[in-house]
C-alpha cells in the first residue's frame, strides 16, 4: 500500500508540466547523445549537471535520468544503421542489428530493439518500485565496516568485468582513490597533495575529470583514424516486427531483462556488460547459433532488453544505499548532492517526493522514449549524416562550457585537458577508464569508512569480518581477486573481452 | 624490453605510486587505532607501485605491443594540434572572453585540424559560439567570462 501511495505522490510530481518537460528533454538528448557516436551519456550529464542548478532538484535529476536511459534507446539506432555503436552498451547491437539492416530488415531490427527496450526499462522500474524500499530498510543497519567492503566489493566486480588486464584495472582504481581523496581530510582538516594551490583544497571536480578522460580522450582517439561512416542507404521499411519476429524475440528479451536487471543492481556491473553477457547466453540457447552474426533478430533483442534493465537497476544501490554502482549514477549522486540531497536508505522517508517522483518519471519516460524512437528514425538517420568533422568541434566547446560552469574557474578547464591528455594515453596504452572514477567518486567515502571502523574497533580489522555482510562482500571479492588465477575462469573472462572486439 | 609499452606504462605509475607512498609518509600514518591523513595514502602509492612492478616486468618478458605500434598509421599531429588549442584556449580564456575564444578555437579545429569549408565553418562557428553564449548568460544565467584584455573596449560590456 505505502509503494501504490508513494507511486501516486510521484505521479503527481511527474506530470507537473515543467518535470514533464525536463523528462522530454532528457530522454531527447539522451536518445540524441546516444545516437551521435563519439559523445555518450556520460558527456551529456556531466555538460548537463550544471544546469539542473536552475530547476527544482526533482526536475534536475529526472533530466539526468532520462539522459540516461535515453541514451540506451539511441544507441542502438547507430549500431543498426552505421554499425558504430552510439555508446559502449551497444556494441553487441552492431554484431545482428548491422547484418539485418545491410539484408534489407533495418526496420524490424530497430523496431525490436525499441520494443525491447520499452519492455525491459518497464520491468526494471517496477522491480527497483518494489525492491528498492526493502533494500532502504535492510540499508539502515549498515555500518562503516558494511559500507567499506561494500565499496570494495563494487571496485573488485568493476575491475573484473572491465576487458584486459586485472592488473590495470586495480592499478586504475587504486590512482581513482588517490585523485578522489586530495583535497581536505575529511576527519581533521588536514590538506593532502593540495600543493599549496587554492583551488585544490576542495578537492578536484568530478565534472572536469569525467569530461577528460571520457569526452576529451574519445574525441582525440576519434581524430586520430578517419572515420568511415557505413549508412545502410536502403530504405528503413516498417519498423513493426513479424509474428515470427516478435515469437523469436520473445525469449531473449525475457531472459535479457532479467540478466540485465541483476547485473545493473550489482556495484561495479552494468549496461555493458549485461548485454554482452545476454548476447552468449542467446548464442549458446540458439539451436541455429550459427545464424549469430548474419542477423539474427535474437542477438538484437536480447542485448538490447539487457541494456535498457541494467540502466533501470543501476539506479537501486545509488537510491537505497547511497552507492553508486556505476560512472553514470556516480554522476546522478552529482546532482543530488549539488541539491543538498544524500541519496540512501533514508532518502525514501525524507525526500518520498524525489524519490517516487524520479521513479514515476520513468514510467513516462520510457512511453516518451517509445514514441520518439519508432516515429523519429528518419530524424535520427539525418543526424547520423553529420560529419564528425563539424561534430567534434563542437563537442570539445561543450565540453568546455560544461566544465567552466560546473565550477566557475578557469582551473577546472585546464584539469579536463590534463585528464582528456591522460584519458587518451590511457586508452593507448590498455588502461580503462572507468574503474579510475569509480574509485575517484568513491574514493573519500571509502577512507572515511576505513578509518572510521579502524577507529571503531581500536584499530582491530577483525571488525570487517565479524559482521556477516561485510564479510560476504569481501569473500565474493576475494574470489573474484583470485579468480584469473584458476585457466578456466581466465579464459571465460578474456573471451567476454574477445567477444567485443568481434 | 625498451620498445615495449608495457615497460614506459610500468613505469610511469611506478614513479607515480612512489610518489603517492612518499607524500603518505609525510603526511603522517598515524596508528591503527587513529589512522592518520597520510595511512591511506601510504597503502594505495605501495598498493600501485606494486601493480606497476608487475605491468613492468610484463613489457621486460616481451608482453604487450610496441611503443612504436600504437601511433602507427594514426593521425597524430591533428592529436597534437587540439592539445595544443585547447591549452591555448585555458590561457587566452579570461583575457579573450567566451565568444571569441571559443570562436578561435573553433575556427582553427575546423580549418587545420580536419578541414571543413570556409562557407560551411565561418557559420557554424559564429551561430555555435554566439548562440552557447546566449543560451549561458541570458536563459541560464551562467556567467561566461568577457575578456579581462577587452575592458574598456566600446563594444564589450
Amino acid at each position: 500500500m505505502d509503494v501504490l501511495a508513494g507511486l501516486g505522490q510521484g505521479f503527481a510530481v511527474a506530470f507537473d508540466p515543467i518535470n514533464l518537460l525536463y523528462c522530454f528533454i532528457g530522454v531527447f538528448i539522451g536518445t540524441l547523445v546516444g545516437v551521435l557516436p563519439g559523445i555518450g551519456p556520460i558527456s551529456a550529464m556531466s555538460l548537463l549537471l550544471p544546469v539542473t542548478l536552475s530547476g527544482t532538484p526533482e526536475s534536475g535529476i529526472i533530466m539526468m535520468a532520462g539522459i540516461y536511459y535515453g541514451s540506451m534507446y539511441g544507441g542502438s539506432t547507430t549500431a543498426v544503421l552505421v554499425n558504430i555503436p552510439g555508446e559502449a552498451a551497444s556494441v553487441v547491437t552492431c554484431l545482428d542489428g548491422h547484418e539485418m539492416a545491410k539484408r534489407g530488415r533495418a526496420g524490424p531490427a530497430l523496431g525490436i530493439a525499441a520494443l525491447g527496450s520499452f519492455v525491459a526499462g518497464t520491468f526494471a522500474i517496477v522491480a527497483l518500485m518494489l525492491v528498492a524500499p526493502i533494500l532502504a530498510k535492510v540499508a539502515v543497519a549498515f555500518g562503516p565496516p558494511e559500507y567499506f567492503s561494500l565499496m570494495v566489493l563494487g571496485l573488485t566486480i568493476l575491475s573484473f568485468l572491465t576487458q584486459g588486464s586485472m592488473i590495470k584495472a586495480l592499478l586504475m582504481a587504486a590512482v581513482g582513490v588517490v585523485i578522489g581523496l586530495i583535497g581536505l581530510d575529511q576527519i581533521n582538516a588536514m590538506p593532502r597533495l593540495t600543493f599549496d594551490r587554492l583551488e585544490l583544497v576542495d578537492g578536484i571536480g568530478l565534472v572536469p575529470v569525467v569530461m577528460g578522460l571520457f569526452g576529451v580522450s574519445e574525441i582525440l582517439s576519434n581524430i586520430e583514424q578517419q572515420i568511415r561512416r557505413d549508412i545502410v542507404q536502403s530504405r528503413i521499411g516498417s519498423l513493426w516486427p513479424s509474428r515470427e519476429d516478435l515469437k523469436a524475440s520473445a525469449g531473449p528479451i525475457g531472459r535479457g531483462t532479467l540478466l540485465g536487471f541483476l547485473l545493473g543492481v550489482l556495484p561495479g556491473g552494468g549496461a555493458v556488460i549485461s548485454s554482452f553477457a545476454s548476447y552468449a547466453i542467446e548464442k549458446k540457447l540458439s539451436r541455429t547459433p550459427e545464424r549469430f552474426g548474419k542477423g539474427a533478430i535474437e542477438g538484437v533483442a536480447g542485448p538490447e532488453a539487457a541494456n535498457n534493465a541494467a540502466a533501470g537497476g543501476a539506479f537501486i544501490p545509488l537510491m537505497t544505499l547511497g552507492i553508486p554502482p556505476n560512472v553514470i549514477m556516480a554522476l546522478l549522486l552529482g546532482a543530488f548532492v549539488i541539491h543538498g540531497l544524500q541519496p540512501g536508505p533514508l532518502m525514501m522517508s525524507q525526500n518520498p517526493k524525489i524519490f517516487w517522483g524520479i521513479i514515476a518519471s520513468m514510467y513516462v519516460g520510457n512511453v516518451m522514449l517509445l514514441v520518439l524512437n519508432m516515429p523519429l528514425i528518419g530524424m535520427w538517420v539525418q543526424v547520423l549524416k553529420a560529419p564528425y568533422k563539424i561534430l567534434f568541434p563542437l563537442i570539445l566547446m561543450f565540453c568546455i562550457v560544461g566544465v567552466f560552469a560546473s565550477g566557475n574557474a578557469v582551473f577546472d578547464v585546464f584539469v579536463m585537458i590534463g585528464t582528456g591528455v591522460l584519458g587518451y594515453l590511457m586508452r593507448k596504452f590498455g588502461y580503462e577508464a572507468a574503474p579510475l572514477v569509480l574509485a575517484f567518486v568513491l574514493g573519500p567515502m571509502l577512507e572515511n569508512n576505513l578509518r572510521k571502523s579502524l577507529i571503531l574497533s581500536e584499530g582491530g580489522f577483525d571488525i570487517f569480518v565479524v559482521r556477516p555482510i561485510s564479510l560476504a562482500c569481501l569473500v565474493v571479492a576475494i574470489l573474484l581477486l583470485l579468480a584469473p588465477l584458476l585457466p578456466a575462469l581466465r579464459k571465460r573472462r578474456e573471451k567476454v573481452a574477445l567477444d567485443v572486439t568481434e | 624490453m625498451v620498445r615495449r609499452a608495457e615497460f614506459w606504462g610500468g613505469l610511469f605509475w611506478l614513479a607515480f605510486g612512489a610518489f603517492v607512498t612518499w607524500q603518505g609518509w609525510l603526511l603522517e600514518l598515524g596508528t591503527l587505532r587513529e589512522p592518520g591523513s597520510g595511512f591511506v595514502f601510504f597503502w594505495l602509492g605501495l598498493m600501485i607501485a606494486v601493480f606497476a612492478v608487475v605491468i613492468t616486468l610484463d613489457g621486460v618478458r616481451g608482453r604487450g605491443p610496441l611503443l612504436a605500434d600504437l601511433w602507427r598509421g594514426a593521425r597524430w599531429r591533428n592529436v597534437l594540434m587540439v592539445i595544443l588549442a585547447l591549452i591555448a584556449f585555458g590561457f587566452l580564456f579570461e583575457g579573450l572572453g567566451f565568444v571569441l575564444c571559443s570562436l578561435a578555437l573553433l575556427l582553427f579545429l575546423m580549418t587545420f585540424v580536419d578541414p571543413v569549408k570556409p562557407v560551411l565553418s565561418i557559420p557554424i562557428s559564429v551561430v555555435a559560439a554566439v548562440g552557447v553564449w546566449y543560451v549561458l548568460e541570458k536563459v541560464l544565467l551562467v556567467q561566461l567570462p568577457k575578456g579581462s584584455w577587452l575592458e574598456g573596449l566600446p563594444l564589450v560590456g
